[in-house]
């Protein structure tokens, strides 16, 4: 069974008089270990079919069933809490809370989870080792360079073990080097750690990384054949 | 810290003016006023037209119910609203201490009572007037000696300067040899005080001056009455200042959840619960005010300790005093207000359009 699946899946928005469909009856499936790119022009709800698996938005129509759990049918309470669980959001402009260090930027998503402190702890220097910033742990996000901030946003995604991981243009506001630092940690997060990867970026380079490729446009999709080996 | 600031503003003015109702309250009520009767001349209102003959103490204590009788001369330096009222009374030295409740902090009885120009002198008078022991301290026609310096359990008492009755009397513009101001009158346990007040009046109506015998808190309010209903009034100020401060938290909590409504949606993102946000944003809104309302609270628990405000008119005076029921109320109000100025930003957070929130810059 997929781990993702969209079914017949439809968002609205209403821009003045227009209305806009950036996504109209999909049908998706996302298999575990997966790692999907999703591409398209501006606007075409690249960003909107991330937020629906996510669980921040609602689809005016169909379902969207992750890990077995229907989104759709949770509360908006429920839904945060499943995201705590089984959800790691990678953001684009990294959205780390500027008064808290690095290490309690991470820290944050485990104090949501039933862990003892030791386990937590544990858990979090194993996701700084991970992104290689332990020795930033206790650096405020102003004292980090732009590409440290984001890998310290994908330790934070990733520090609670999540079923996904999704991530919304996770190199777009970085310079060139820190974007491939960026796309080998995610590369090599997905190899071996085997996690689900959803991620929206319209950089053919990034999206090489990827082991599928989705091009959204008009509201559908065209699946292209991935380079990466 | 303008927000802070703005609330321990707030909150000073509020305590302060708490603390003037609570002293009048103390005044009118309470045991003092309730088991203690003065007689006072009928229809005269101020102490400088009252002028009862002292030996009318020996038939008020003929009366049933009667404990004791203190024959009492007042002067005061304004018959008017004041904030810097003297007032003189003039009692029996041995009465004075029997009945009134002071504990002198510096003097002696003994001096007191030997000498004929002595007086002591309440705490608050003592500090407003920076008066010691052995000052010659002298106010219109009237020139005492300090011989002892009290304070009392009854705020309203550190307000007076105690004399010698016949030291009073005898003073030149007084001139009141013979006559009081007014008798105090201690009852017994099982006297009704209005029963007592009656048969007071009655018994007196045969002599030279028609007697108004009433409680002590009935008296006083009823001779502050102008004070009483500015008071009552005040008590509006005390309610604007609750509002200015919860105007003033909710406003900078709205701004501050409006200049944060992306860290929010990023906390709901993670997974953090919307009742949880809102938890988060009233405790930010309840700290504000508390640090703010508590620090108004104690700076005017610290000024009206220490300051000895009080306000009297026609021989009575109103203590401004702190206590614990001022300081709670202030702190208790304080978070409430708090809470309730985080309510509809916590709601705002908490149910923010995650999507929409996290695009704003």
């Amino acid at each position: 069974m997929a781990l993702v699946q969209l079914n017949g899946v439809s968002k609205r928005f209403r821009k003045g008089e227009e209305t806009i469909i950036p996504l109209d009856d999909v049908t998706l499936d996302i298999h575990e270990g997966e790692f999907v790119s999703l591409m398209g022009p501006s606007g075409t709800g690249k960003s909107t079919l991330l937020n629906l698996v996510s669980g921040i938005d609602r689809p005016d129509a169909g379902t969207i069933k992750v890990d077995g759990t229907e989104l759709t049918s949770l509360s908006r309470g429920r839904l945060a809490d499943w995201r705590a669980a089984n959800l790691g959001y990678i953001f684009q402009t990294h959205n780390l809370i500027p008064v808290l260090t690095a290490y309690e930027n991470v820290e944050l998503p485990t104090l949501l989870l039933k862990l003892s402190s030791a386990k937590r702890r544990q858990r979090v220097e194993l996701a700084l080792e991970a992104v290689g910033l332990n020795d930033r742990a206790d650096h405020y996000p102003r004292q980090l360079s732009g590409g440290q901030e984001q890998r310290v946003g994908i330790a934070r995604a990733i520090v609670a073990h999540p079923r996904i991981v999704v991530a919304d243009e996770p190199t777009g506001s970085l310079d060139a080097e820190s974007s491939e630092q960026i796309q080998e940690l995610l590369k090599r997060l997905n190899h071996e750690l085997n996690i689900t990867m959803l991620m929206v970026t319209h950089d053919q380079n990034v999206a090489s990384i990827s082991s599928r490729r989705l091009i959204l446009n008009r509201g559908k999709f065209t699946e292209v054949p991935s380079t990466v080996v | 810290m303008l927000t802070v600031s703005g609330a321990a503003v707030a909150m000073f003015v509020f305590c302060f003016v708490g603390a003037v109702q609570e002293g009048l309250q103390r005044l009118t009520t309470g045991i003092d006023a309730d088991r203690c009767l003065i007689v006072f001349q009928e229809n005269r209102f101020c102490p400088t037209s009252s002028r009862l003959p002292e030996d009318y103490a020996r038939q008020i204590l003929d009366v049933h119910g009667v404990r004791d009788v203190i024959p009492i001369q007042v002067w005061t330096n304004n018959c008017r609203a004041s904030l810097d009222i003297v007032v003189f009374n003039g009692a029996d030295p041995d009465q004075i201490r029997r009945n009134r409740p002071l504990q002198l902090t510096a003097g002696s009885w003994e001096n007191f009572s030997d000498r004929r120009d002595a007086a002591i002198v309440g705490r608050n008078v003592a500090q407003r007037r920076g008066l010691n022991i052995g000052d010659q301290f002298s106010i219109g026609n009237v020139s005492v000696k300090v011989t002892g310096i009290f304070s009392s359990t009854v705020p309203s008492e550190e307000n007076l300067i105690y004399t010698s009755l016949a030291f009073l009397q005898y003073t030149r513009g007084v001139d009141a040899a013979g006559l009081v101001t007014q008798h105090e009158v201690r009852l017994t346990e099982e006297a009704d005080p209005d029963q007592v007040a009656s048969e007071i009046d009655k018994v007196l109506r045969s002599g030279p001056v028609a007697t108004t015998t009433r409680r002590k808190g009935a008296f006083q309010a009823s001779t502050l009455s102008d004070l009483v209903d500015l008071i009552g009034f005040a008590h509006w100020l005390g309610y604007a200042c609750v509002g200015l401060v919860l105007s003033l938290v909710a406003t900078t909590t709205v701004m501050s959840v409006q200049d944060r409504i992306q860290e929010y949606a990023v906390l709901q993102t993670i997974g953090v619960r919307p009742m949880r946000i809102m938890r988060l944003v009233l405790a930010e809104s309840s700290l504000l005010c508390l640090v703010g309302g508590v620090s108004g609270t104690l700076l005017a628990t610290v000024v009206l300790a220490f300051g000895g405000f009080a306000i009297g008119a026609e021989g009575a005076t109103i203590a401004f005093r702190p206590s614990l029921s001022l300081v709670l109320t202030g702190t208790g109000i304080s978070l409430l207000l708090g809470l309730i100025a985080g309510i509809t930003p916590g709601i705002q957070a908490a149910t923010v359009p995650i999507v929409a929130a996290l695009r704003q810059e």
